[in-house]
């Protein structure tokens, strides 16, 4: 067999990304040629993608093997409860407090969650971390100020690396460093409009 | 002479205290990143986007295209002494480089790569200079079916031109294509694909797609990546070239120096494809091609003047079209308009403050790489010992303030991570994200071409093929594209890609 997987995979998702924009597109007027409506170059483009998707799907059956990379058992069920949790997470902060109310601290809050259930994957522990330290970030930064948040989304993105974990030391110096360095980039000299310590 | 009136006026825009600091600001991030393997300019330009948002345009562009053609210089430098390619464009500088390092002539390596960067520097500014208002007079007697045309053959090229798949490629074009659709729709008001979501209302933010895709991917991507940086074992020694040296680089400069011009301009180029084109080119034709492998000095010599120039020309379709000719440029292309300047044709007359600084900038930069490179070398050299692990931190810090503060909204910031995600799914998946961000830029533009067009021929679509002009742009689009999925010359472009 010389089946493509990863040429599979892409073309499924440009088909279904290109079905979901042409069903999304019903919504919008086409016009006519000559007076195009909102939805005539979606269309276009849109059926374009499904056609393009289709030929790497086809050309995917001969041009391979390029297989993907295995997915463990553990990767499956975090990714899953991830998704799951995430969500859980997204429609019950509100009840959290009044920071939640706003969408998109719920919404972060998801995220972050989901997030750290997949990082309990050892194979989703790049991403995880590397995505959860960006929420962290955005959660905090509002009411945290920028030094809280710049502390948070540090520790959580060096727990990606292993090796940091061994050497907290050298997380310090690099934390204070880059806490001075932001500071006077963002602060001092552009003058970002953002909190710098916490807000009460 | 109308040119030089012009350079002179450059001149002055980029002596101003505020641009040549910023040139100079640009030219130094710009040698950092190209000595440090794992981040790229595509990636540095799109996390330091947000910060150029207060300042003047002219001011901005100078520094964004320094960190462009300060990577070329820097990126040589890592290839040279350590066998690393600190950039794409600086792989095949390995190849003969850093035997030449070996052969302990890592200097006289170092000194060619700076001075044939510079000559191809200068050369390259010059023909930005004189081809820039020629060519804008020329698209100016376009009308918007040209346009559409010529931004089609635009896409195709860049493309077939991409690394991978050339179907895969055109798709992720597309796709690009597509997300720019988000927002809303400019001629009737209506909002597309926004899901409600107010902040979506002006488009799917382009720093967000940007950063996402380009930066924090390839945060994580390169950290599943074990690392792999060797200690510098190799001295630099004498930095002077030998009487022989130097008459065996120099037809290879000027050689390196035309292929890179030439590559530059043509949409999907830029310095990776250059470097790669003039190696081929050395080692077939070169006066000392039975040297290669061993340290030929051709082997530097062009690729680097090759890159360089390709950094620079590729700034033509940019300014006189407004028309991106690879990731970098559609960079640029997404800061011209957050600064509310269109780049298009009438761009050379309605900035020339822009314009002119920005090519008398490129001339004041290219001096300043040769002193930041030549004598400082042994500070990249330092640099290159800080490992990953305290890098990533630090980019990662700075994409989630830059992404905040566009529109001081935690939004921007989730955004960014979706598209992080998305990007490391497209990399498993060997889909070349350039591609969509050049589709995603030139997007909403050709919409706007495509219904203006199509109303002034009365809903006739061949009026696309009955001008001239856009005929023939479409004529060369359908040859690149059936001749790139013709097998002989796939293997051809395989072949280059993989040096």
């Amino acid at each position: 067999m010389k089946l493509n997987a990863k040429d599979i995979a892409a073309g499924a998702l440009l088909v279904l990304l290109a079905v979901i924009g042409l069903w999304l597109n019903q919504d919008h007027a086409l016009g006519s040629a000559r007076r195009m409506g909102p939805g005539y170059m979606p269309m276009l483009v849109f059926w374009l993608q499904f056609g393009l998707g289709s030929l790497v799907l086809a050309t995917a059956l001969f041009n391979g093997p390029d297989p993907l990379q295995k997915w463990t058992g553990t990767e499956i069920t975090t990714l899953i409860a991830g998704i799951v949790v995430g969500t859980l997470v997204w429609k019950l902060a509100p009840a959290l407090g009044t920071f939640f109310e706003s969408t998109y601290n719920a919404v972060g809050l998801g995220m972050l969650a989901g997030f750290l259930v997949v990082c309990i994957a050892k194979g989703w522990s790049l991403i995880g971390f590397i995505c959860a330290a960006m929420c962290v970030f955005s959660l905090l930064l509002e009411q945290g100020g920028l030094m809280l948040a710049l502390i948070g989304t540090i520790l959580v993105a060096c727990a990606a690396e292993p090796e940091h974990r061994q050497r907290p030391l050298g997380v310090l110096g690099m934390g204070i460093f880059l806490l001075a360095l932001c500071w006077w980039v963002f602060i001092k000299q552009l003058d970002i409009r953002v909190a710098v310590w916490p807000q009460f | 002479m109308d040119i030089l009136a012009n350079l002179g006026h450059g001149f002055t825009v980029a002596f101003s205290f505020t641009n040549l600091l910023f040139a100079l600001i640009g030219a130094l991030i710009g040698t950092a990143i190209g000595v440090l393997p794992g981040i790229g300019p595509v990636a540095t330009i799109s996390l330091l986007l947000p910060i150029t948002f207060g300042q003047p345009a002219t001011t901005a562009i100078i520094m964004l295209a320094g960190i462009y053609y300060g990577a070329q210089y820097g990126g040589s430098t890592t290839a040279i002494l350590l066998n690393l390619p600190g950039e794409i464009s600086s792989v095949v500088t390995t190849l003969e480089g850093y035997k030449m390092a070996r052969n302990g002539r890592a200097g006289a390596a170092l000194a060619t790569s700076a001075l044939g960067s510079f000559f191809a520097g200068t050369v390259a500014t010059v023909l930005v200079a004189g081809s820039g208002p020629l060519l804008t007079s020329v698209a100016l007697s376009f009308g918007p079916a040209d346009y559409f045309s010529l931004m089609l053959l635009g896409l195709i090229i860049s493309a077939v031109l991409a690394q991978g798949s050339v179907l895969k490629s055109v798709a992720m074009v597309v796709l690009g294509v597509a997300l720019g659709l988000v927002g809303t729709d400019v001629q009737t008001g209506q909002q597309r694909f926004t899901f409600g979501i107010p902040e979506l209302s002006d488009g799917i933010g382009f720093v967000a797609l940007a950063m996402g895709m380009f930066g924090i991917a390839e945060i994580i991507l390169n950290l599943e990546r074990p690392e792999a940086r060797s200690v510098l074992k190799t001295k630099v020694g004498n930095l002077w070239l030998t009487r022989e040296e130097f008459r065996r680089a120099t037809p290879s400069v000027l050689r390196g120096t035309l292929v890179g011009s030439v590559l530059g301009i043509l949409p999907g180029g830029g310095a990776s494809l250059a470097s790669f084109g003039s190696y081929m080119m050395e080692r077939k034709i070169s006066r000392g091609r039975n040297m290669f492998g061993q340290g030929a000095i051709e082997g530097v010599a062009g690729p680097e003047a090759a890159n360089n120039a390709a950094a620079q020309t590729s700034f033509i379709p940019l300014l006189t079209l407004g028309i991106p000719a690879n990731a970098v440029m559609a960079l640029m292309v997404g800061a011209l308009i957050i600064q509310g300047i269109q780049p298009g044709p009438r761009m050379v007359e309605a900035q020339p403050d822009l314009f002119w600084g920005l090519i008398a900038s490129m001339w004041i930069g290219n001096v300043m790489l040769l002193v930041i490179n030549l004598p400082m070398i042994g500070m990249w050299v330092k640099l290159l010992q800080v490992p990953y692990k305290f890098l990533y931190p630090s980019i990662l810090v700075f994409c989630c303030i830059g992404s905040y503060s566009i529109n001081n909204n935690v939004f921007d910031v989730y955004m960014t991570v979706l598209f992080a995600v998305f990007g490391v799914v497209c990399a498993k998946l060997k889909m070349e994200p350039a591609p969509l961000l050049i589709g995603f830029v030139l997007g909403p533009m050709m919409e706007e071409h495509l219904r203006r067009a199509m109303l002034l021929s009365r809903g006739d679509p061949m009026v696309f093929v009955q001008r001239p002009i856009s005929a023939t742009m479409l004529a060369i689009a359908a040859v690149a594209l059936i001749a790139m999925l013709m097998p002989t010359l796939r293997k051809g472009k395989e072949a280059a890609m993989a040096g």
